[in-house]
C-alpha cells in the first residue's frame, strides 16, 4: 500500500486547510516519511504528484530541512544539538558518549536498525541543554543516566512493537484542527 | 515625459524609463555596475551582493515638501548609512549613484573574494574560461589577493550529469540561482533547484530523464561560471579559438537567430566543424533564447554518412560518379519530358534553392507538376493576405491583447512560440484555447475548449459565429465568452497548426480564422502591427516555400496559375500509373515518409539529398547537396521574417548548394547561366516575389542596437548568448496591410469522426527524423512512440500502462508504448513520436502485451 492510500483521509484533511495546495507540502512529506521510513526518491514523486509540483521541488525542500531524512534511518533517529550553547553545556562529550554507547558514528545506525545519532542546529532549548530530539519528541536535561533509561525505553517500545506514533499523531491533530489558515496577498 | 526619471550617476544625468533599475540605467550609459544573480530577463533577487553601490536621495523639507537646497544652490543628497544593491533598486527622480567610490571597491573586492574563497583554480581547462564573468570581474574589480588559506577550501564534486545533456561543477557555482530560476519563471519547468544549504548549497533535478526540459542549454549560457556546461561541448575547445558564424534554426518555424561556434581542428582531419551552438539575440524573433533541438541537432551536418560524390545507377548499383557526368545525364533524360515529369521538394531548403527548384521544373522541364512531398499544412494564400503585420513583435502582446490557438501543440511543434505565447498571456493577454487534448499551453489560458477529434473545424466555425453576433446569448457558453474575449481585444493574433486535421481541414481552419480577424470590419485584426494570422508550419522554411512557389496552384508570390498542376497526391498516384515517369525529389523522401510504397513505373528518379534516404536507395541519380551550415541562404519564419544564415563550416565532400545544382542542370535546359552567389539568386527572388521586392543581402543583414545589450566584453550581462551582428531579418507585409481584404470563403470540409476512439497524432519536438537521428546526443531524448489513452478507454481495450501495442494507422501497424492519460477526453487517444499521419482514425489495436 503506498502511503497516498494509506492516508488518503488525512491528506485529504492537510490539503483542505490551506488556500493552495502546495502549501500542505512539508505535513505531507513528514507522512510520507514516517511511513517509508525516509524520504525515498519515490516518496518524494508520490508527494509531489499528490500536489501537483515537480518532485525536484520536494528534493530541494528535503535537502533544505534536517527533519527529513534522504537515506534510510534507524527506527529512532537521535536527533542531539550540538550548537553553541549546548556544546558549552557539554553536548560534544554527551554525543561522544553516546556514539560509543551504540557503537556508532554520527549519521549512522545501529546494526539493530533502531537508532540513528545525528548532530543538528539549536533546536531552540538551551536552557535545558543537553538535549536530543527523538521521533519530534524533545529529551531534556540529558546525562549518561538519563540517556540510558531513554534507550531502555525505545528498546522496550521496540519490542513490544508499539508504533511510536507521535508523528502522524501531531500531524493528524494539526489537520484535525480545523483551523483555515487564511489568504494574506496573492500574487 | 511624465514616464521618464532622471537620476545621475556618477556625475552623469541620465533619463530613463519609471520602473527601470539602477544597474540598468548605469547600463544605458556604459556604466557597467558588475552583478552576478541579476539578469535582465529575470526577476532581481538581490542574492550575490555583487552590484552594491552608494544610493543617494534628495533630501525634501518635511513641511513643505520642497527640496532642500546646499548653500550653492544644489540640492541636498542624503546616502545611507550602507551600501545598496543595484539589481533591486528602482530609479526615482533626483537619485544619486556613486559607482566608483571606495566604499564600493571594496564591497567589490571582499563579494569576490568570498566567492573565490571556494572556487577551484581549473579555469584552464574550464568551458567557460576566456567568457567566463567570474574571471572578468575578478580581473576588473578583484584585489589579487585572499585571506582564505587554500587548504580550507570546500572539495565538491565535478562532474555531476543533470541528465545525459548538462553537467554540472559543484565546485564552480556561485549561487546565483540564475538557471533556477530561469527554468521556473521563464520557461516553467521547475525540474532544477538548490538542495542543501550554505556551502553545501548545490544544484539537483529529480526530473526523469534528468534535467527534463527542451531549455536545459540556456541554463549553461547563462550560469555566469562555468558550472553548467553542454556535454557536446565540454571539454572541447577554448572560447578564443572558436569562430561565431551567424546562422537560423533548420527546424522551426519561428526562426530563431543562433550563433555557430566554429574551429578548425586537427582532431577533425584540419576541418572547420561546428562545436556549438548558441542563441543570437533576436528580440522580436527568440530574444536570447533557443530550444536544445536548435542546440544540440547540427551534429548531422558532419555525420560520417553525409553523401560525398554524385551516385549514378550503373548495372543496378549506385556507383559515384563525377558532377558533370550526373548533370549531363540528369538533364538528357528530363529534357523534353514536359508533363510527364514532376517535381517534389521538402521544406527545410532555402529561399533561393525553393526559388530555382520551380523555376527548373516550370521553364526548364515545362512541367506543372510541383509539390511539396510532405505537406502537412494549407493556408499560405492566406497568410499572404492577413499574416501576422510587418513590424509585430509577440514580445509587445499583453493586457487588452489576445491570442487563439487552434489545433497545435506549441510546446513540441515550436516551443519559441510556446514561450512567447505563455510570455503574453503572463503579461495580461487573453488566451484561448481550441484543442482535442490538453497541452502544456493550458495553464495559461483564460479560455480552453476542447473538442472531439474530427470536430476541429465545426468548433472553430463555432467561435467564428459566436464572433460575429453582437447581442449576448441568453446563457453565454463557453465559446461565446471566447469569441468575445478575442474579438474585443485591442490586438489579435490567430495560430493554428495541424494536430488531427486533414490537409484539407487546415485549409479550412486557415480561412476561418482569417475570417475572424476581419469581424472588426471598421478595424479589422489584421493590416495592423501586432494583428494577424500565423500558421504553425512544420519546418523552418515551409513559410518560403509557400512564397516561392513550390504549390501546384501558385507560382512565386502567390501568382495564381492558369492550369494549376498536380499536387503531391496526384503525383505520387501519377508515379504509379505511369502517367509521370520521371520525378526530380530534392530534400524530401516520399519512400521513407511512407507516401509512395516504390518507384512504381517510374523511368527516371533524381534524389538531391544530405543522406542515402530510402528514396534516395532507388534513384537513378543521387545528387549530394549541402547542408545549411556550409553555405549561405534565406529562410522566411512563420511570422514572414525572411533571414538570412552565413556558411560556417566546409562543404562535406564534393556537395553543392542545392540552388547550384538546380541552375547547372537548368542551363543544360536553356535557363541561362548558373549564378554565382546565392545573392545573386536572391536578387532574381526578389524581383519574382513582389512582398521580396526592395530586400537584398544587405538589407537582411541589418542591425539595430537592442535592449538588452548582451554580448560584448561584458559578458556577465546576459551570458554566453551572441549579440546580433549579421542581420535582424526583414518581415514581408501581408496584403490587408496595404489594402482591405475581402472575406474568405470556408466551404465545408468533410471530415472524418469514425465510430469507437478517435486516433490522432501529435507532435514531439524530438520525434526521429533524418536530421535528428544523427545528433547523437539527443538519442536518449528521441521522443518514444507512445500511445496515451484515457483510463475508461484503456480498460476497455483491456490494456494499461507500459504495455507494448501494434496501432493500426493506414494499413501499417505501429508499435506504441501504452501510456494512460487521465486529462484525456474519453474516446480520444493520442500516438506520439511517430511518423505523421492526417487526420483521424478509429483506434485499433493489433494485439497487446
Ligand atoms: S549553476 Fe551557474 S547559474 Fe546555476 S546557481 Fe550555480 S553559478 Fe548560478
Ligand atoms: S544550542 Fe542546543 S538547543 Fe539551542
Ligand atoms: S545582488 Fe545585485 S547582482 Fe546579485
Amino acid at each position: 500500500m503506498t502511503f497516498t492510500e494509506k492516508y488518503a483521509a488525512e491528506i485529504e484533511g492537510i490539503i483542505a486547510r490551506f488556500p493552495h495546495k502546495k502549501s500542505a507540502v512539508l505535513p505531507l512529506m513528514h507522512l510520507a516519511q514516517h511511513y517509508y521510513g525516509y524520504m525515498s526518491d519515490d516518496a518524494m514523486r508520490e508527494v509531489a504528484a499528490i500536489l501537483d509540483l515537480d518532485p525536484t521541488h520536494i528534493l530541494s525542500l528535503a535537502g533544505f530541512y534536517t527533519l527529513y531524512y534522504e537515506e534510510p534511518v534507524g527506527k529512532y533517529v537521535l536527533e542531539i544539538c550540538n550548537d553553541l550553547a549546548c556544546a558549552l553545556r557539554g553536548a560534544d562529550q554527551f554525543v561522544e558518549m553516546a556514539c560509543n554507547k551504540l557503537e556508532v558514528g554520527v549519521d549512522e545506525t545501529t546494526a539493530d536498525g533502531l537508532f540513528t545519532i545525528k548532530t543538528v542546529m539549536c533546536l531552540a532549548a538551551c536552557d535545558r541543554a543537553p538535549m536530543l530530539q527523538c521521533n519530534l519528541k524533545f529529551e531534556e536535561h540529558l546525562d549518561e543516566a538519563k540517556f540510558d533509561a531513554l534507550l531502555a525505553r525505545l528498546r522496550e517500545q521496540a519490542a513490544a512493537e508499539t508504533i511510536e506514533t507521535s508523528v502522524v499523531e501531531k500531524i493528524t491533530a494539526y489537520a484535525k484542527s480545523g483551523n483555515q489558515v487564511s489568504v494574506i496577498g496573492n500574487r | 515625459m511624465s514616464d521618464l526619471i532622471t537620476l545621475t550617476i556618477d556625475g552623469t544625468a541620465v533619463s530613463v524609463p519609471k520602473g527601470t533599475l539602477v544597474v540598468d540605467a548605469a547600463k544605458k550609459i556604459g556604466n557597467d555596475i558588475p552583478v552576478f544573480c541579476y539578469h535582465p530577463k529575470l526577476e532581481p533577487v538581490g542574492m550575490c551582493r555583487m552590484c552594491l553601490v552608494e544610493i543617494g536621495l534628495p533630501v525634501r523639507d518635511r513641511a513643505t515638501g520642497e527640496l532642500v537646497l546646499n548653500a550653492d544652490g544644489t540640492p541636498q543628497v542624503n546616502f545611507g548609512r550602507t551600501l545598496q544593491t543595484g539589481c533591486t533598486i528602482v530609479v526615482s527622480e533626483g537619485m544619486v549613484v556613486r559607482t566608483n567610490t571606495q566604499p564600493v571597491d571594496e564591497a567589490r573586492e571582499s563579494v569576490i573574494e568570498f566567492l573565490l574563497s571556494s572556487h577551484p583554480l581549473d579555469c584552464p581547462i574550464c568551458d567557460k574560461g576566456g567568457e567566463c564573468p567570474l574571471q572578468n570581474l575578478t580581473m576588473a574589480h578583484g584585489a589579487g589577493t585572499t585571506q582564505m588559506d587554500y587548504s580550507l577550501k570546500l572539495k565538491m564534486d565535478k562532474h555531476v550529469p543533470l541528465g545525459e545533456l548538462i553537467y554540472l561543477d559543484r565546485e564552480r557555482c556561485i549561487q546565483c540561482a540564475r538557471c533556477i530560476r530561469f527554468q521556473e519563471e521563464i520557461v516553467d519547468d521547475p525540474v532544477i533547484r538548490f538542495h542543501n544549504r550554505g556551502r553545501s548549497l548545490e544544484i539537483v533535478t529529480l526530473s526523469d530523464p534528468g534535467f527534463d526540459s527542451y531549455w536545459s542549454g540556456n541554463t549553461t549560457d547563462i550560469c555566469p561560471v562555468g558550472a553548467l556546461t553542454t556535454s557536446d561541448f565540454r571539454f572541447g575547445a577554448r572560447p578564443w579559438e572558436l569562430i561565431p558564424v551567424a546562422s537560423i534554426s533548420v527546424h522551426s518555424p519561428a526562426g530563431a537567430n543562433l550563433t555557430f561556434s566554429t574551429r578548425r581542428e586537427a582532431k577533425s582531419g584540419g576541418r572547420s566543424v561546428i562545436k556549438r551552438v548558441l542563441p543570437r539575440q533576436n528580440e522580436n524573433v527568440n530574444e536570447i533564447w533557443i530550444h536544445d533541438r536548435d542546440r544540440f541537432v547540427h551534429q548531422f551536418a558532419d555525420a560520417p554518412d553525409r553523401l560525398q560524390k554524385p551516385l549514378i545507377r550503373k548495372n543496378g548499383q549506385l556507383v559515384e560518379a563525377g558532377w558533370e557526368e550526373a548533370i549531363e545525364l540528369v538533364a538528357h533524360k528530363l529534357n523534353g519530358l514536359g508533363e510527364k515529369a514532376a517535381g517534389l521538394s521538402g521544406d527545410r531548403l532555402s529561399n533561393e534553392d525553393l526559388f530555382l527548384f520551380q523555376k527548373f521544373l516550370r521553364q526548364g522541364v515545362k512541367t506543372p507538376h510541383l509539390d511539396l512531398g510532405n505537406r502537412t499544412i494549407m493556408g499560405g494564400d492566406v497568410t499572404a493576405k492577413v499574416g501576422i503585420s510587418s513590424g509585430s513583435n509577440l514580445g509587445e502582446l499583453g493586457q487588452g491583447d489576445a491570442i487563439v490557438v487552434v489545433a497545435s501543440d506549441l510546446h513540441e511543434e515550436e516551443p519559441i512560440w510556446w514561450l512567447r505565447v505563455k510570455q503574453a498571456a503572463q503579461r495580461g493577454a487573453t488566451l484561448v484555447i481550441l484543442s482535442a487534448r490538453p497541452t502544456r499551453l493550458d495553464k495559461f489560458a483564460s479560455h480552453t475548449i476542447y473538442y472531439r477529434p474530427g470536430e476541429a473545424v465545426a468548433t472553430t466555425r463555432q467561435l467564428l459565429n459566436a464572433a460575429k453576433i453582437a447581442v449576448e446569448t441568453a446563457e453565454p457558453d463557453p465559446i461565446k465568452t471566447a469569441a468575445d474575449a478575442l474579438i474585443n481585444a485591442q490586438n489579435l493574433v490567430a495560430f493554428y497548426g495541424a494536430e488531427g486535421l486533414t490537409l484539407a481541414e487546415t485549409d479550412t481552419i486557415a480561412r476561418l480564422l482569417g475570417n475572424l480577424l476581419l469581424v472588426k470590419g471598421e478595424q479589422p485584426h489584421a493590416g495592423r502591427k501586432n494583428n494577424g494570422l500565423i500558421a504553425v508550419w512544420p519546418h523552418n522554411n515551409t513559410q518560403g516555400a509557400w512564397d516561392m512557389g513550390i504549390h501546384p496552384a501558385f507560382g512565386p508570390g502567390y501568382k495564381a496559375l492558369d492550369i494549376p498542376g498536380k499536387d503531391a497526391a496526384a503525383i505520387y498516384a501519377g508515379v504509379q500509373s505511369g502517367e509521370i515517369s520521371a520525378l526530380y525529389v530534392a530534400g524530401t523522401d516520399p519512400i521513407g515518409d511512407g507516401l509512395l510504397a516504390d518507384r512504381g513505373k517510374l523511368d527516371f528518379l533524381v534524389v538531391q539529398e544530405l543522406f542515402l534516404t530510402e528514396t534516395a536507395k532507388l534513384a537513378d541519380v543521387v545528387l549530394p547537396a549541402q547542408s545549411w551550415a556550409e553555405r549561405d541562404g534565406t529562410f522566411t519564419s512563420g511570422e514572414r521574417r525572411v533571414q538570412r544564415y552565413y556558411p560556417a563550416i566546409p562543404p562535406v565532400g564534393e556537395s553543392r548548394e542545392d540552388w547550384r545544382i538546380l541552375a547547372q542542370i537548368g542551363e543544360k535546359l536553356g535557363l541561362g547561366k548558373t549564378p554565382f552567389a546565392a545573392s545573386l539568386v536572391f536578387k532574381e527572388v526578389a524581383t519574382a516575389v513582389p512582398a521580396y521586392k526592395g530586400m537584398d543581402y544587405r538589407s537582411l543583414a541589418r542591425v539595430e542596437e537592442q535592449w538588452p545589450i548582451i554580448g560584448r566584453s561584458d559578458l556577465y550581462y546576459g551570458g554566453t548568448a551572441y549579440d546580433n551582428k549579421h542581420g535582424l531579418g526583414q518581415q514581408w507585409a501581408a496584403a490587408a496591410e496595404a489594402a482591405a481584404v475581402e472575406s474568405f470563403d470556408t466551404a465545408d470540409t468533410p471530415t472524418n469522426q469514425p465510430d469507437g476512439i478517435r486516433l490522432i497524432r501529435a507532435a514531439a519536438l524530438f520525434t526521429p527524423g533524418t536530421l535528428i537521428n544523427h545528433a547523437e546526443v539527443l538519442a536518449e531524448r528521441l521522443a518514444k512512440p507512445t500511445l496515451w489513452v484515457n483510463e475508461a478507454d484503456a480498460s476497455h481495450l483491456q490494456v494499461a500502462d507500459g504495455y507494448v501495442v501494434n496501432v493500426a494507422v493506414n494499413g501499417r501497424a505501429v508499435p506504441a508504448i501504452v501510456q494512460m492519460n487521465g486529462k484525456l477526453l474519453k474516446g480520444t487517444a493520442v500516438l506520439r513520436g511517430v511518423p505523421y499521419f492526417p487526420g483521424v482514425v478509429q483506434l485499433e489495436v493489433i494485439g497487446n502485451r
